[in-house]
């Protein structure tokens, strides 16, 4: 690659300010990697807990809704899921971390105090409150555990992507840079010393010359 | 007065001893707790249950035919005490079976509600009340939320469903029309044995207020617990002795405050166990299990008392339905796959 470029001065000048510039971008692509790596490990601690959370939210809440299928029968637990009518709504907006666009997810209206589940309180028990208690806990569960694994997914990828620019830099473009640099350089110094040869030549050659006609 | 004015009691409490003593035990639930929906069915085909078992065992099979059976088992047995009784026995145990009818309307209702399909609901009525088969069927039949209310008029629950009705039309709410049903069925409870002299009665109405009484505070727990900042009072079911709903509304602020109101009340000793749990756990359901265990408890112990009244018969009825949600619970929660341990916390055993 290196002998397809013209071994000129201005190409030098070229690659040596494209040296400067590669060396620059890794710099800070290294810093991005690290900054960003550094942000997911932050966000891995807090996922490692909402998982497990969000894992305990799904047991608790099939727990509770199969006792309240147990004892209170299907069509109660059906009849009072049916009785809400204000669901849960949820807003995605977005916010950047290094140049990496996450979701924000808020929601509103998860989670219900009896009176705004929609069912009757003389007619249901204990057991439905605790079930839709759980539910409303494992959808809260799951917004969260949505919005950080997203983020985490999305972080990842942006890693992964900084990791294979930073690589390329220092194990392809820079090399090959310098390489190229080398090259122009060396064969800038042979036509140069060719130049003083071929001087010196014509110098003695006019020596010669003149000593002759003399 | 003749006997049957005043009621066949001792024929009655007669009949209800020798069904009492069929009824499952503790002995019985251990077992079922091992056994699987199969296994249940194969030893309830052996005991009293064997007609229904027979009857619907090609149709349903597991949990399904276990609840089918234990639902028309408990319709038929109800159906047998209205059948034996006469006079004003009679009349309390109708009047304490329409608790029932309580039931059916508010399944029906939601069935309507939640667009179910008329089979789905049929499969969880209990005929155990006064509605005939025929005229659950009409409500079933019905279009919407209107024709049922239309169709209830004249019955005990038509006056209260109609001033709900007003409510849900604004809100596209259940809950008015569900609690209308509930406190029509405990203001007709009531009503007629209010002024009594008879021993017997004056402690089966104060067995029916702590029944009221209950329910009220469970509601106000409920209510509290929920972060909710609705009045209990329009919730309140009248009738109860001991937790007036403005004592309830006011103490409802904190538990602590409460279980203050509750230990200091009538039944502070007979519900020591039940504080204690609310005290430890966050969970309501034990303390309900609680409240439920004392009122069983309660009534069994007047049915000793006067073995020649309404009470053996009520708490026939009690253990009865406890029989049939106990058997209930452990096969859907085996067929759920929950833990023994978790199915037996779940369980009411006098």
């Amino acid at each position: 690659m290196a002998e397809d470029v013209k071994p000129t001065r201005k190409n030098l000048l070229r690659v040596k300010d494209k040296i400067k510039l590669s060396e620059r971008g890794h710099n800070t692509l290294e810093q991005k990697r690290d900054g960003l790596i550094m942000e997911f490990m932050g966000i891995l601690e807090n996922a490692k807990g909402v998982r497990e959370e969000l894992s305990q939210a799904y047991t608790e809440a099939q727990r509770t809704m199969d006792i309240a299928r147990a004892m209170e029968g299907d069509i109660a637990v059906r009849g009072a899921a049916e009785a809400l009518k204000e669901h849960p709504e949820i807003d995605v907006e977005s916010k950047n971390i290094m140049g990496v666009v996450v979701p924000q997810i808020n929601s509103s209206k998860v989670r219900k105090t009896i009176d705004q589940r929609g069912y009757g309180l003389l007619g249901t028990t204990a057991r439905i409150d605790e079930s839709a208690d759980s539910y409303e806990r494992l959808l809260d569960s799951t917004i969260l555990a949505a919005e950080v694994e997203t983020g985490m997914r999305k972080l990842l990828t942006e890693i992964e992507i900084t990791k294979r620019r930073v690589n390329a830099l220092e194990f392809k473009v820079l090399p090959e840079l310098y390489q190229i640099q080398k090259f122009i350089e060396q064969k800038l110094e042979e036509q140069e010393r060719e130049e003083i040869f071929r001087l010196k030549k014509i110098k003695g050659k006019k020596g010669r010359e003149s000593s002759g006609e003399a | 007065m003749s006997s049957s004015e005043t009621g066949n009691y001792e024929y009655v409490s007669a009949r209800v001893k020798t069904r009492r003593a069929y009824l499952y035990g503790d002995e019985e639930y251990r077992k079922f707790i091992r056994m699987g929906p199969g296994e249940i069915s194969r030893y309830m085909e052996e005991t009293t249950y064997a007609q229904e078992m027979n009857e619907f065992g090609a149709r349903y099979k597991g949990a399904d035919l276990i609840e089918y059976a234990l639902n028309h088992n408990l319709a038929s047995q109800f159906e047998d005490l209205l059948r034996w009784s006469e006079g004003e026995l009679y009349e309390h145990i109708s009047r304490y079976l329409k608790k029932f009818d309580a039931w059916n309307a508010k399944t029906i209702l939601r069935g309507i509600y939640a667009k179910e399909d008329g089979e789905r609901i049929r499969d969880d009525l209990i005929p155990a009340g006064e509605f005939k088969i025929s005229f659950l069927e009409q409500l079933i039949g019905v279009g919407n939320v209107e024709e049922f209310v239309g169709l209830l008029e004249g019955t005990m629950f038509g006056e209260e469903l109609a001033n709900a009705f007003r409510e849900y039309e604004e809100t596209g709410l259940l809950v008015s029309l569900e609690n209308a049903i509930d406190r029509s069925y405990y203001q007709q409870l009531l009503k007629k044995i209010e002024v009594v002299e008879d021993p017997s009665l004056v402690l089966y109405t104060k067995f029916l207020r702590a029944e009221i009484d209950f329910k009220n505070v469970m509601n106000a727990l409920r209510i509290a617990h929920s972060g909710s900042e609705i009045s209990i009072v329009d919730y309140y079911i009248q009738g109860g002795k001991q937790f007036t709903s403005s004592k309830l509304s006011s103490s409802m602020k904190n538990l602590d405050e409460t279980i203050g109101m509750i230990r200091e009340s009538a039944y502070g000793e007979q519900l020591a166990g039940a504080i204690e749990k609310l005290e430890n756990t966050e969970s309501l359901i034990s303390f309900e299990h609680e409240l439920e265990s004392v009122l069983l408890e309660y009534c069994d112990r007047l049915s000793h008392l006067y073995p020649l009244s309404i009470c053996p018969v009520i708490a026939f009825v009690l253990s009865k339905e406890k029989e049939i949600e106990n058997v209930r619970a452990i096969a859907r929660g085996k067929e759920a796959g929950l833990s023994p341990e978790e199915i037996e916390k779940q369980l009411v055993i006098l």
